[in-house]
């Protein structure tokens, strides 16, 4: 654990004994110390049908959502574990186990009496190596049909916000087109005086990436330039750390392209090109009688459940390019989903991040205790709280990062690139933070290191830069002496 | 050629919303009316982002009038309507400046004439959003005098398109509202269904992309099902475009079929216009309703004010008015008695304590005198009870004075005035009561009669002392007889002072006594008439103030009374008014009514 962190426990550990008489903040602070030792904590957020049960099982690489189907208002939670298991967590009762079984290749949870609405969450344990380091929340749909129509899509979004701003240290949030639900989740999960100054868990996804225009086969190539173009977009800049076209569905299938999938693919890429082209013009034909392969109908309707239009379209382009192989073919599927860049991103903006997104979460729940029950002798904890929020170097590195991202603090054109480098923002690792290409060795760190600390050193005390510019370089200047520090301890 | 009923309908919401001065509203009614008139069927494509709206109206005319793209792409409506030969402009509205006048507005737009294939490109380039592209295609479904309107889609970020796109759906004969496949109806959408269907009735939604979707079958039920339980009248219609467009580039009419784009045509052409009348009046109707409902909502809150849900301000007044008189009254009633009763106790509180204070007085005195011969110091103790007397007086007057300061503020508050209260009557001359006091008579023991005393004391000495010692031979007197002459002498002396000093001890007493009851006697006196004074004129300034006060409010009632008369007048006429308006209101929208849901039972009497 690293310092910072382990300031943030103490503060939690402190709280913990100045109220240990309150059993509501006692409950609250434990489960946060408990929190801080756990893998991180992932989010998968967005309004209904927007692939989130996918992309949650692309991520895992098996088919483990959704565990309620159609069920609104229940969060779930994949956990790694080493066998699988599943709980359930009432709202007013203790966790109980619940037998879980696979039906028809998906897992179903019996709840026994539970209604739905009664339960906090419910706790699936799967024996996963995706899930060693991050514990993924499916969070419900944002604005799902409620049933009664008291309930407005405002509120439960709001609603569906609080939990995921208390429960998630990060947050995926999937979209379609940027809708004005969307940006007002954005907002309202960053609602909260110390999370509004460091917005930097989140990852914006634009989804069903496959079903943008229509399915054409370049498809993923136009998704990615719109996620470009959203990456740049005012509204959206400030709010997330990255915007990434994925197609779970094609994702999920290529992780798990069977043998079977895989013959019925190359036979359909047989077929004479525009034979191919007449049947794939619309499911229903392809679905239909008219196809002249021996492929039963069931084994279609099985392909377009799996592969979508598009998915279907682009295997058989695939095979006919050469990836004849399954390996070959699953590999390239997954690559072309986008599935690989939000891994990378989630390693990079989170994984990598971890210890900040925990200590910054641990932050956020002390200071939601201190405001809620303040008392004199809590004095001291809130002074300690704010200094760590504004001394730690490492939310101070957060607080550059999404300034630069959102553009209230404005660099000169190559030092802004370099800045959000060096304080972390293509990843913390040394190559990555010093714009290493290749495994650089000691000596190359070492100058790479002391050349960027003197470059920063000077626009520090630059006075053609206004006031603000010159304390984000001090920040760096910072980062670059820490990075100095860890290169003499290795 | 009969004038059909709707215009007239039309025209008489527009006289009624002129009558109750919106003409606002009648401004709007008169485009409606102009546009209804208009034998071209306006039909917008609406609906939320990238659900291929576009490319639904490039599929329906076949042609590539409208920008496509993966993005958000349309920025401008687009109208596609019928023509002899393809052409295309992009039209600048003509800015609205100050109030808009009734009737069609005087500024041509400015029309720019652009090259049919280049027209999505164009309209796409321009991101202004007050132009709009007009198309004209010689199509056979567009003959009939239909106009496609491609618009923005709803739901994103910016406010100024969406509005754009529902001032459009108000001047709508038809709405087509397209949801693709892959998601059923959200809130949001069945939302905005609602808000079309009361703005234009005749709507249609269109399920698009059902290429793409194996499942669209499905979709298509559920939203059906979810039209019907949101009471959404409206057919679905599942369609693909690119299939359409597909089979238009391949010439293959089995594949057209399969698109859906037949149905829609068929529907278009059956629902919309061929029924270009019945929508008419349908959408005249909703106008008209719409209009009426707004011409109601504030008369029936007139009604309701005017039918005294609460009451008028003169009204309200004049209770307040007739609420302070008789509390007034109540109050003076209760005052005069009060004062009275206060007047009583403190004349009797006064002389207790004069009476107590005297008494003290005169206790002291006789203490005094107890051991004092007055003969010595009759002086020093006129002097004390004079300004023992001045004392009495003078703290037993401040204190009358007091209490009836008290008294009248008490009694100010009671009739709760703020009106003056008298001054208290002046000391006036308090002194004057003590007067002089009359020393008592002191009889001086001269040496003459001491001297005679003391012989007649010592007489009885002599004689007694005298015979005795007779006895034992001794002469008369002898000079044991002669001393006890002497000592008997000087002993009735002695005792005969001491009496005459109590004797003017007593009598100093009785004088200081009398004069003490004289004191009290006429300063009681004094007082008590002070008081009776004091009352008389608290009373007189008091009763004085009431009435002038009650008068001032009876005159205050009495106009505010004259005032609430005239304002229910007002009101009973203003909501006889009301009531007539109403009336004819509600006959206008009877005859909305009867105009959307044709009476089917006066046809099976006729036939």
């Amino acid at each position: 654990m690293t310092e910072l962190a382990e300031r943030a426990r103490a503060m939690l550990l402190d709280a913990l004994e100045l109220y240990r008489d309150s059993p509501r903040a006692t409950n609250w602070l434990r489960r946060h110390v408990d929190r801080l030792a756990e893998p991180l904590r992932l989010a998968v957020a967005g309004l209904p049908r927007t692939g989130r049960s996918t992309l949650v099982n692309s991520l895992v690489g098996e088919e483990i959502a959704p565990l309620l189907v159609e069920e609104r208002g229940v969060l779930a939670w994949y956990r790694g574990a080493a066998a699988p298991r599943a709980q359930v967590y009432p709202a007013q009762a203790p966790p109980r186990d619940v037998p879980v079984a696979r039906v028809d290749g998906r897992l179903h949870i019996d709840l026994e009496d539970w209604r739905a609405e009664d339960l906090d969450r419910i706790v699936l344990d799967w024996p996963s190596r995706a899930l060693r380091r991050l514990t993924l929340i499916d969070a419900p749909a944002i604005g799902a049909q409620a049933p009664e129509p008291a309930t407005s899509t405002s509120d439960a979004a709001a609603d569906v916000a609080s939990r995921i701003s208390l429960d998630a240290d990060a947050v995926v949030y999937l979209m379609n087109s940027l809708h004005s639900t969307d940006l007002g989740f954005l907002q309202s999960i960053q609602d909260h005086p110390i999370a509004r100054e460091t917005p930097v868990n989140t990852i914006v996804v634009l989804s069903r990436a496959d079903e943008v225009g229509g399915g054409r086969i370049d498809a993923l190539t136009s998704a990615k330039q719109i996620a470009r173009r959203y990456r740049t977009d005012a509204g959206l800049r400030g709010l997330c750390q990255n915007v990434i076209a994925v197609s779970g569905l094609l994702a999920h299938a290529g992780r798990t392209l069977t043998a079977d999938e895989a013959a019925a693919l190359a036979a359909l890429a047989e077929l004479p090109r525009r034979e191919l082209e007449s049947c794939l013009v619309s499911a229903d034909r392809f679905a239909g009688g008219g196809v002249p392969v021996r492929l039963d109908g069931r084994t279609r309707a099985a392909l377009l459940d799996r592969f979508g239009m598009f998915g279907v379209r682009l295997a058989t382009t695939l095979i006919r390019q050469g990836y004849t192989e399954s390996a070959a073919l699953s590999a390239e599927l997954v690559a072309r989903s986008g599935l690989a860049e939000l891994r990378e991103s989630i390693q990079q903006c989170f994984i990598d991040r971890h210890d900040v997104l925990k200590a910054r979460s641990a932050v956020l729940a002390l200071e939601v205790v201190l405001r809620m029950e303040p008392r004199p002798e809590a004095r001291r904890l809130v002074t300690g709280l704010e200094q760590l929020v504004v001394s730690a170097h490492e939310f101070r590195e957060l607080r550059l990062l999404a300034a630069l991202h959102g553009g209230r603090t404005e660099l000169p054109d190559p030092l802004a690139d370099e800045a959000r480098r060096l304080v972390g923002g293509d990843g913390t690792a040394l190559p990555a933070r010093l714009g290493f290409e290749h495994e650089p060795t000691g000596a190359e760190l070492h100058s790479a290191i002391a050349v960027a600390l003197r470059r920063w050193q000077e626009q520090a005390e630059n006075h053609a830069l206004g006031a603000t510019q010159r304390r984000a370089a001090r920040v760096v200047v910072r980062s670059c002496e820490g990075m100095a520090a860890r290169l003499v301890r290795r | 050629m009969r004038t059909p009923p709707w215009l007239t309908l039309l025209d008489d919401t527009i006289a009624a919303c002129i009558t109750h001065h919106r003409t606002d509203l009648a401004g709007k009614l008169e485009r409606r009316r102009a546009l209804l008139l208009d034998p071209r069927m306006r039909v917008p494509v609406i609906g939320e982002l990238n659900q291929g709206k576009s490319q639904l109206v490039n599929a329906l005319v076949n042609a590539p009038v409208c920008a496509v793209g993966d993005d958000i792409t349309t920025v401008t409506p687009t109208a596609v309507e019928h023509a002899e030969v393809p052409a295309a402009a992009l039209v600048t509205s003509a800015p609205t400046s100050g109030r808009r006048a009734i009737g069609p507005a005087d500024a041509e737009p400015a029309r720019e004439p652009v090259p049919v294939e280049d027209v999505a490109g164009q309209a796409l380039a321009t991101r202004r959003h007050d132009v709009h592209a007009e198309v004209g295609l010689p199509r056979d479904l567009l003959s009939g005098g239909l106009v496609l309107i491609d618009t923005p889609g709803l739901g994103g970020v910016g406010s100024l398109r969406t509005a754009a796109t529902f001032a459009l759906l108000s001047n709508a004969d038809a709405v087509l509202m397209i949801s693709d496949a892959t998601c059923e109806l959200c809130a949001s959408e069945l939302e905005l269904l609602k808000k079309v269907a009361a703005v234009c009735p005749a709507v249609t939604v269109v399920l698009t992309k059902i290429d793409m979707v194996p499942r669209w079958r499905g979709v298509a039920e559920r939203n059906r099902a979810r039209l019907a339980a949101a009471g959404v009248a409206a057919k679905v219609i599942p369609v693909s475009a690119s299939v359409r467009l597909a089979a238009a580039r391949a010439g293959d009419q089995e594949l057209n079929e399969e698109s859906g784009f037949v149905d829609l045509v068929r529907c278009l052409r059956q629902d919309v216009v061929a029924q270009n009348d019945v929508l008419a009046s349908r959408s005249a109707a909703a106008a008209a309703a719409t209009a009426t409902e707004q011409l109601l909502t504030p008369l029936h809150e007139q009604l309701a004010e005017a039918k005294g849900g609460k009451l008028g301000k003169a009204h309200v007044q004049y209770r307040a008015a007739q609420h302070r008189l008789d509390e007034l009254r109540r109050r003076s009633s209760r005052w005069q008695t009060m004062l009275g009763d206060e007047v009583t106790d403190l004349l009797s509180d006064v002389e207790y304590d004069l009476r107590d204070r005297t008494r003290k007085i005169v206790r002291i005195a006789e203490e005094f005198f107890d051991v004092a011969d007055p003969a010595r110091s009759w002086d020093e103790f006129e002097y004390w009870l004079c300004d023992c007397l001045a004392e009495t007086a003078e703290i037993n007057f401040s204190w009358l004075i007091e209490r009836f300061q008290w008294l009248s503020t008490k009694i100010a508050k009671q009739v709760a005035l703020d009106e003056a209260v008298p001054d208290a009557a002046d000391a006036g001359d308090l002194l004057d009561h003590i007067g002089d006091l009359t020393p008592p008579r002191i009889e001086k023991f001269s040496v003459g009669q001491q001297l005679f005393v003391g012989l007649r004391g010592s007489y009885g000495g002599l004689l007694m002392f005298g015979l005795a010692t007779t006895l034992a031979g001794l002469p008369l007197i002898n000079p044991i007889s002669l001393g006890a002459g002497a000592a008997f002498g000087a002993k009735t002396i002695w005792d005969e002072r001491g009496s005459r000093l109590k004797r003017r001890q007593a009598t100093a007493k009785t004088a200081a006594q009398r004069h003490v009851d004289d004191f009290f006697l006429s300063y009681g006196k004094e007082s008590r008439d002070t008081a009776r004074l004091i009352q008389r004129r608290l009373r007189d300034h008091f009763s004085s103030v009431v009435d002038k006060l009650q008068a001032g409010i009876a005159e205050r009632a009495t106009e505010a009374k004259r005032a609430a008369e005239a304002d229910l007048a007002d009101r009973r006429r203003r909501s006889q008014e009301i009531a007539l308006e109403l009336e004819r209101l509600a006959g206008l929208r009877k005859r909305t009514q009867a105009l959307v849901t044709p009476n089917v039972r006066r046809r099976g009497l006729t036939a």
